[in-house]
């Protein structure tokens, strides 16, 4: 795919979180974890080994006392229109070429330069520095959804494809259109868990699903926009100080206040 | 192994290098990385048809009405279910690990029988079964030599406990500490009775005093859900949410406003209120009203900063906000939802009645029907009943421990360890290897919510009489365990004690009954609920004389324990998957941050990332420290759920246990005994 330019497509699968709505509570972490084989870690504490598709920061607005705020920012993979991963990657390991715009990670052809993982300014890919091992006998609660990743590829958040995959099939078993589905029948596992419904998913491209109001309502944004990534995951909040992170973010090419939790 | 994959790959890479801008040697690799994934130490993916089924799950306090999903069988996530109307679909992190934690490693296996310090070896049921019923026959029929400790508020089992110790002469059935007993001694020294309930969905303002309503109080995923219906994404907020406590907590995070608050400041901060409320024309019809007015008096917006440091302004801008509304709701309670006093319950609850929200935001529950005769009252607290037993005033020969962990989770935490060391025969129920069952004499493993019958009346904070009930959704424990109500209903029958039933499904059953619910429909995921009752409520003014404005000390700080829902709770460690939720500014490797402002920090010298002890009565706290403006000044706040010194790898060991530092005190006059004010001193170390 050519450097710089968004790949368009009909159905552009999105989502748009609220964070005045996200409590931070985490469900939305371990429900991806769950869905996606993420084995556990005996130390979760080094970030720099985790494996973290959905993480939550926590984002402050640096005031004392009563007006002290904090935010939570969930962070899937943006699934960016153009993303600076694909590009980089040498083996074409992950590519932007379905109808839906989801990001790929296709694993068995994943070297492991992490090139992707450099490319990428959200952060979002990560690294298996560990086979998946998973406490005995707990292999037994592996989801179906996903094969587990061997030490040595790069992984992330994919929105939940084989959710895609089902939702499709189902749509063509009960004569739907699966190249049309209908708002709520394709749900990623973290929109589905969430106990506040902070996140919303759909097509942003349809008026028939509800993000595609939601991502273009006056408090929405994106991460870094004036990188021109071109994000499918928006943001919404009407706390100035939160969106203005969201921009600042974008100033200096830092998660800033977000990098706390890495 | 010699060579794994990386290593393979990087030799492969290592002896084309050079050459790597040729597609021909990526396509080899490619091939290699295809070939070297294929090794079968991945684990591979189960098989069979994908089912969803009801279940209930009581891995978090308050219980989650929720769906499981299993392939071949066998569970492997937990969604919501939208069904339910008390979950509404929503799940709370740790019952969201629900499947995975039916293979935590910390789960017991089997029965096991103590035959040294730290030593177990597993036996046969009829044999585990047979020594229990010994024992207890040999001290049946002398009171206070056979105890409970129960440390399940909302299950019939706890009547089975209580109804069995009875039938055995004995009386002492000991509840862990909650909420719920203390709002009920609240709600009576307000002149009525009943457990207090909380219609949040149905205000248009929700003070929350303490009360993290919104992580950790109550009935969590029912709050959030409440609180998500006034908030549409893009919409206009339909209510005011408010959280005044020691730190901006998950709750304060998605409020309107946060006031910081001290622990040891609830009831100060709830008078300050009413006092300003009264002065803006709040009158009510509360026999002791003259009385609660002067003493509200006393509690000016200024008393009540210079004692908390909370700005008179803040108070002020929350009055006018009350009075605006037309609903207001407010909501007591302690941070960590237990430890508060009765007087906290009853400042925050007097401004219900001041706004006249009785009976609307404020409902008082009917008593519940009982399926066990001979069940008692739950009205008796464990951690006395330790003291006792660590003074010798109490001197039981057998402890039964039911889902409940006061090895760990009671305040001085040592101490109780230690105490439960002076009782001669310790059996805990427990489905994880948790403090207590290792320090127990007898454990009897208990199955994991997904594997058993259970039932949850009246969870604390529900403002109607709501009864959840939910069955096994496997066939088969993964564990060599019983369900503990079976093991207790077939040792009554083997000491000649009838209590009427043979099985914890039939005390379901009888229970659903008895409340006119359909068990049927509840156990495939339904509900019941009943009607709240009338009656009305006093202001507690005489009660309340006995409120002292807490007083700025300068040796020690308030100590705030915080909760976060997905680190577990009393009765579970972090469940493995939740780890990576725990941010390396709260634990890193095994060092646990404690956390307060920067003011605070420099009134006590230290910086970021110093080293601390913390000590309070006979216990001490090792962490580090970490600023964060969002706790109330003078205070320290510390996360509960670490310095685990049982279940597993993954939690074993990782920072400490604020237990071991609350103190307990006795509050003025109502007897009982409180740990939400607790003070703590800092020293470097
Ligand atoms: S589940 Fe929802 S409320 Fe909880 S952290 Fe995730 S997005 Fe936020
Ligand atoms: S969409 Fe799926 S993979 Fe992505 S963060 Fe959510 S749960 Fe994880």
């Amino acid at each position: 795919m050519a450097h710089g330019a968004t790949k368009e497509f009909k159905v552009t699968w999105g989502m748009v979180i609220d964070l005045d709505k996200c409590t931070g509570c985490g469900a939305c972490m371990t429900a991806c974890q769950v869905e996606n084989n993420i084995a556990p870690m005996v130390d979760a504490s080094n970030k720099m080994r985790t494996l973290s598709w959905m993480l939550v920061f926590e984002l402050s607005n640096k005031k004392s006392g009563a007006e002290a705020e904090v935010a939570y920012l969930p962070r899937p993979c943006m699934q960016c229109g153009n993303p600076a991963c694909v590009p980089v990657c040498p083996v074409v390991a992950t590519e932007k070429n379905e109808e839906g715009g989801i990001v790929s990670q296709i694993y068995p052809r994943c070297i492991g330069c992490r090139y992707c993982m450099a490319a990428c300014p959200y952060h979002a890919r990560y690294f298996n520095w560990e086979d998946p091992i998973f406490p005995k006998g707990m292999e037994k609660a592996l989801s179906p959804s996903t094969s587990a990743r061997p030490r040595g590829v790069v992984e992330k958040c994919n929105f939940c494809h084989t959710r895609f995959m089902e939702a499709k099939d189902k749509a063509r078993q009960e004569g739907g259109n699966p190249e049309g589905l209908a708002d709520g029948a394709y749900m990623p596992a973290c929109a589905e868990i969430c106990p506040t419904g902070a996140i919303s998913f759909g097509d942003v491209k349809n008026k028939e699903h509800k993000v595609f109001d939601l991502a273009q309502g006056k408090d929405a944004f994106r991460l870094l926009e004036k990188l021109g990534l071109n994000p499918q995951v928006y943001y919404v909040s009407k706390r100035e100080w939160v969106r203005k992170l969201g921009d600042n973010y974008a100033a200096t090419g830092k998660p800033g206040a977000a990098k706390k939790h890495s | 192994m010699g060579l794994d994959r990386r290593g393979f790959v990087k030799i492969v890479v290592g002896g084309v290098a050079g050459t790597l801008f040729t597609p021909v040697i990526w396509k080899s690799l490619d091939d290699v990385s295809i070939w070297s994934q294929n090794w079968p130490w991945i684990p591979r993916l189960n098989k069979g048809e994908v089912k969803s089924k009801a279940a209930l799950s009581k891995l978090c306090p308050a219980g989650c009405a929720v769906k499981v999903k299993t392939v071949g069988g066998l569970p492997f996530a937990v969604v919501g279910n939208t069904a339910n109307p008390l979950s509404k679909g929503g799940v709370c992190p740790v019952c969201a690990a629900g499947a995975q934690l039916m293979y935590s490693p910390a789960r017991v296996k089997s029965p096991m029988k103590k035959v040294g310090e730290g030593k177990f070896e597993a036996i046969k049921w009829e044999d585990a079964e047979a020594l229990l019923v010994e024992k207890l026959t040999a001290l049946k029929g002398q009171n206070g030599k056979i105890a409970a400790i129960n440390g399940d508020e909302t299950g019939s089992a706890g009547e089975v406990l209580s109804g069995l110790l009875a039938g055995l002469g004995n009386s002492g059935c000991y509840m862990m500490p909650g909420e719920k007993f203390v709002a009920e001694k609240g709600v009576k020294l307000m002149g009525g009775s009943g457990q207090p309930g909380f219609d949040i969905a149905g205000s248009d303002l929700v003070l929350m005093i303490g009360a993290d309503a919104l992580d950790s109080w109550g009935t969590t995923v029912a709050n959030q859900k409440a609180f998500a219906a006034t908030r549409p994404t893009g919409g206009v907020a339909t209510a005011k949410f408010v959280y005044a406590g020691p730190v901006l907590n998950h709750t304060a995070a998605v409020s309107d406003k946060f006031l910081p608050v001290p622990p040891t400041a609830t009831a100060a901060f709830a008078l300050g209120l009413a006092n300003l409320l009264i002065n803006a024309g709040a009158v009510c019809s509360a026999p002791d009203f003259a009385e609660y007015k002067a003493l509200a008096a006393k509690y000016t917006a200024e008393e009540v900063e210079k004692a908390t440091g909370l700005k008179a302004e803040s108070m002020k801008e929350l009055a006018a906000l009350i009075k605006a509304a037309k609903a207001p709701l407010v909501i007591a309670g302690a941070s960590f939802g237990q430890g508060a006093g009765a007087l906290d319950f009853v400042a925050g609850a007097s401004l219900n009645v001041l706004l006249g929200r009785v009976g609307g935001g404020m409902t008082l529950l009917p008593a519940a029907p009982k399926a066990v005769a001979g069940a008692g009252a739950s009205d008796k607290d464990a951690g006395s009943f330790l003291a006792d037993v660590s003074t010798g005033k109490a001197a039981p020969g057998v402890l039964l421990v039911y889902e409940a962990n006061p090895a760990y989770a009671l305040p001085q935490a040592g101490d109780m360890a230690k105490a439960l060391g002076n009782i001669a025969f310790k059996v805990s129920f427990s489905t994880y290897m948790d403090e207590t069952a290792s320090l127990c004499d007898l454990i009897l493993p208990a199955p994991h919510p997904f594997e058993r019958y259970d039932d949850n009346l009246n969870p604390y904070g529900v403002a109607k009489p709501t009864y959840l009930a939910g069955k096994p959704v496997v066939q088969k424990p993964v564990a060599d365990c019983k369900d503990p109500v079976d093991v207790l209903l077939g040792a009554a029958a083997k000491l000649g004690l009838s209590l009427g039933f043979d099985t914890y499904a039939d005390v379901i059953k009888a229970k659903a009954k008895a409340l006119g619910a359909d068990f049927d429909a509840l156990v495939a995921g339904g509900i019941w609920t009943g009607e709240a009752k009338g009656g009305s409520l006093n202001l507690g003014a005489s009660a309340l004389a006995k409120v002292a404005m807490p007083k700025a000390d300068d040796k020690t700080l308030a100590l705030a324990p915080m909760s976060n829902q997905a680190y577990g709770s009393a009765t579970l460690a972090t469940p493995p998957a939740n780890l990576l939720a725990v941010r390396d500014t709260e634990l890193s490797g095994k060092d646990l941050f404690v956390q307060m402002n920067a003011a605070t920090a420099k009134k006590v010298g230290v910086a970021e990332g110093a080293r601390v002890k913390l000590s309070a009565g006979k216990g001490e706290l090792k962490a580090r420290v970490h600023l964060n403006e969002g706790v109330a000044p003078g205070t320290v706040a510390v996360l509960l759920g670490f310095g685990r010194s049982a279940w597993d790898e993954f939690t074993k060991g990782k920072g400490d246990n604020v237990y071991k530092i609350l103190t307990v005190s006795d509050e003025a006059g109502t007897g009982l005994k409180v740990w939400a004010g607790s003070t703590v001193t800092v020293a470097k170390v």
